[in-house]
């Protein structure tokens, strides 16, 4: 099949999660496929300045298309947008506003899905809530596939997706409470699989030179991602620093940081770190906590259960809390005092810790092995047969 | 043997909500939550109300609807306005107004709008939980008098 992936950002040094989900997908799409990923030259998703060339380039077995970005974001603007919309007061002129204001805003790509959109046997969205989905799916939605990677924001109830979230011609999910949450919100969608995301069995070690050289004694509590308030790192500081007056443990943040860390003997903040130190943090590790609010799929946690290594995740977003209960890979919390007491058992209890763990690396070897992931993504691609009410409903 | 995540977080949660009591009482609370079992049962229904709207960042329209705000009436009226309109309602002057507020004022003062609307949005968040409480004892309030009123039907055909 000749298959294109819009996505905001695209290159192997892009954090986020979305962009790195489907930089995953569309490597091993191109096993069998003809894949072009269909992209913005931006790789900072605040601004959404133009950072690689535009034009046509290759990476690995995909072929990337890049569109320049119109302009950069004007976050005063969005903001402002943004506090209207989410009042649940905005007129559809404003929510439309909200998504041109998001970004990144790349007309030429448009165009290209006007032009050329019928040239593909399937177009892969990513991300409702960016500028080329949003607008650019319903250019080409009969041949569309839509991964959302919707979280419980409050942008999911905005009223402009119960349109178009009943376009798409397929739906991938990240977990099955992302596509309760969408199939909330409109009232037919199309065949849709909850797919996750692929994991190869993890190598082991990493580099532990790296590790010893920043003298991190054990017992440590690992944070992995972007360091932001809007993941719910200040609340995560907030609760670590006063559970470790009273301990011997140490926080580690391996992420790049949006905020200010306080100082605190307790904590350590890493910034961006490279595949080798972040596999021996993985590695080492006594538990992976996840503080965020909204996630439509943690890659952080599956990677920690592809070690063994338990969570402890924020009761509050039913994703994160869905994962650990179906996987009994971790416990969760939803105040200062059960954070506490949840950590106290997972340090104070290492065979069960282990064990809870051990769990996790179970449910990761039943779901998220790359070939059962392709089959359900290749069952959608192939699906020939008109859209059918979703089974939640 | 598998750790239920469930079943561990039960007894935790049981344990952090013994010692939430016991503080409560040292510290002057409530004489009722001397007894555990209405302690537990307060807990549930106020918990049940922060679950409906306890999104700190979701904005007014977070969570399913509730009632009270429809028998308000007119959100314009109570709801605080985080959100700020520039306009002018001069018909010839009106457009250079707003341009100099909105390109010249507006980023002088922004500091103290941000700093003012995140202070809206907490007291949003907290209006939301409460009419979420004051709804779930409502809920609460009708099902008991159904109840005592169906106990009484039923004490009444048995004299």
């Amino acid at each position: 099949m000749k298959l294109a992936c819009v996505v905001h950002r695209f290159g192997a040094e892009i954090a986020g999660g979305s962009e790195a989900h489907c930089r995953q997908i569309a490597e091993h799409l191109a096993q069998a496929h003809d894949v072009t990923v269909l992209t913005s030259c931006a790789a900072d998703h605040v601004t959404w300045a133009n950072h690689y060339p535009a034009g046509e380039s290759t990476v690995g077995r995909v072929r990337v298309r890049r569109f320049e970005t119109a302009r950069r974001r004007d976050l005063h603007r969005f903001r402002d947008i943004s506090r209207i919309v989410f009042s649940g007061r905005a007129s559809a002129a404003q929510q439309e506003e909200w998504f041109r204001e998001n970004g990144p805003d790349v007309p030429a790509l448009l165009d290209h899905l006007r032009r050329h959109g019928g040239d593909y046997d399937r177009i892969l969205f990513w991300s409702y809530r960016y500028f080329q989905t949003y607008f650019g799916l319903p250019l080409v939605a009969d041949r569309s596939i839509l991964v959302p990677t919707a979280e419980e924001d409050p942008l999911i109830r905005v009223d402009a997706l119960e349109t178009f979230f009943a376009l798409p011609r397929g739906y991938l999910f990240l977990t099955p409470e992302e596509a309760a949450l969408v199939g909330d919100r409109c009232q037919l969608l199309a065949p849709s699989a909850v797919i996750g995301i692929g994991l190869e069995p993890a190598a082991g070690g990493g580099d532990r030179a790296a590790l010893d050289a920043l003298g991190l004694a054990d017992p440590f509590v690992l944070y992995l991602g972007r360091v932001d308030p809007n993941k719910g790192c200040d609340t995560l500081l907030r609760y670590f620093s006063r559970y470790a007056a009273g301990r011997d443990v140490r926080l580690v943040l391996a992420g790049p940081a949006n905020m200010p860390v306080p100082a605190h003997p307790a904590i350590r903040s890493l910034g961006f770190v490279g595949d080798g130190l972040r596999e021996a943090l993985l590695t080492r590790a006594r538990v992976l906590v996840m503080p965020s609010r909204y996630e439509s799929l943690s890659m952080a946690l599956l990677e920690a259960w592809n070690r063994g290594v338990p969570a402890l995740v924020n009761a509050r977003c039913d994703v994160l809390r869905g994962q650990v209960r179906r996987a009994d890979g971790g416990l969760y919390y939803s105040g200062a005092a059960e954070f506490a007491a949840a950590l106290d058992y997972l340090l104070d209890r290492p065979a069960d810790a282990r064990a809870i763990g051990g769990q996790g690396l179970a449910y990761v070897e039943h779901e998220y092995r790359w070939p059962a992931v392709m089959k359900k993504i290749e069952t959608i691609l192939a699906d020939h047969r008109p859209r059918r009410p979703y089974p939640g409903r | 043997m598998t750790i239920r995540s469930d079943d561990v977080m039960a007894d935790i949660e049981a344990s952090v909500r013994d010692a939430l009591r016991r503080r409560l009482i040292a510290a002057g609370g409530p004489a009722a939550y001397r007894d555990a079992e209405i302690f537990a049962s307060v807990n549930a229904v106020l918990a049940r109300a922060v679950e409906r709207r306890g999104d700190p960042e979701g904005g007014a329209a977070a969570g399913p609807p509730l009632l009270l705000p429809e028998l308000l009436g007119d959100e314009e009226a109570w709801r605080p306005a985080g959100e700020l309109r520039i306009t002018s309602h001069r018909p010839l002057g009106g457009p250079l107004i707003v341009f100099v507020k909105r390109r010249l004022v507006l980023p002088l003062v922004r500091w103290l709008f941000e700093y003012a609307d995140e202070n809206f949005r907490r007291q949003e968040y907290v209006n939301r939980i409460v009419m979420a409480c004051l709804e779930e004892l409502a809920i609460e309030n009708a099902r008991l008098r159904s109840d005592v009123a169906a106990l009484e039907e039923q004490a009444g055909r048995s004299r």
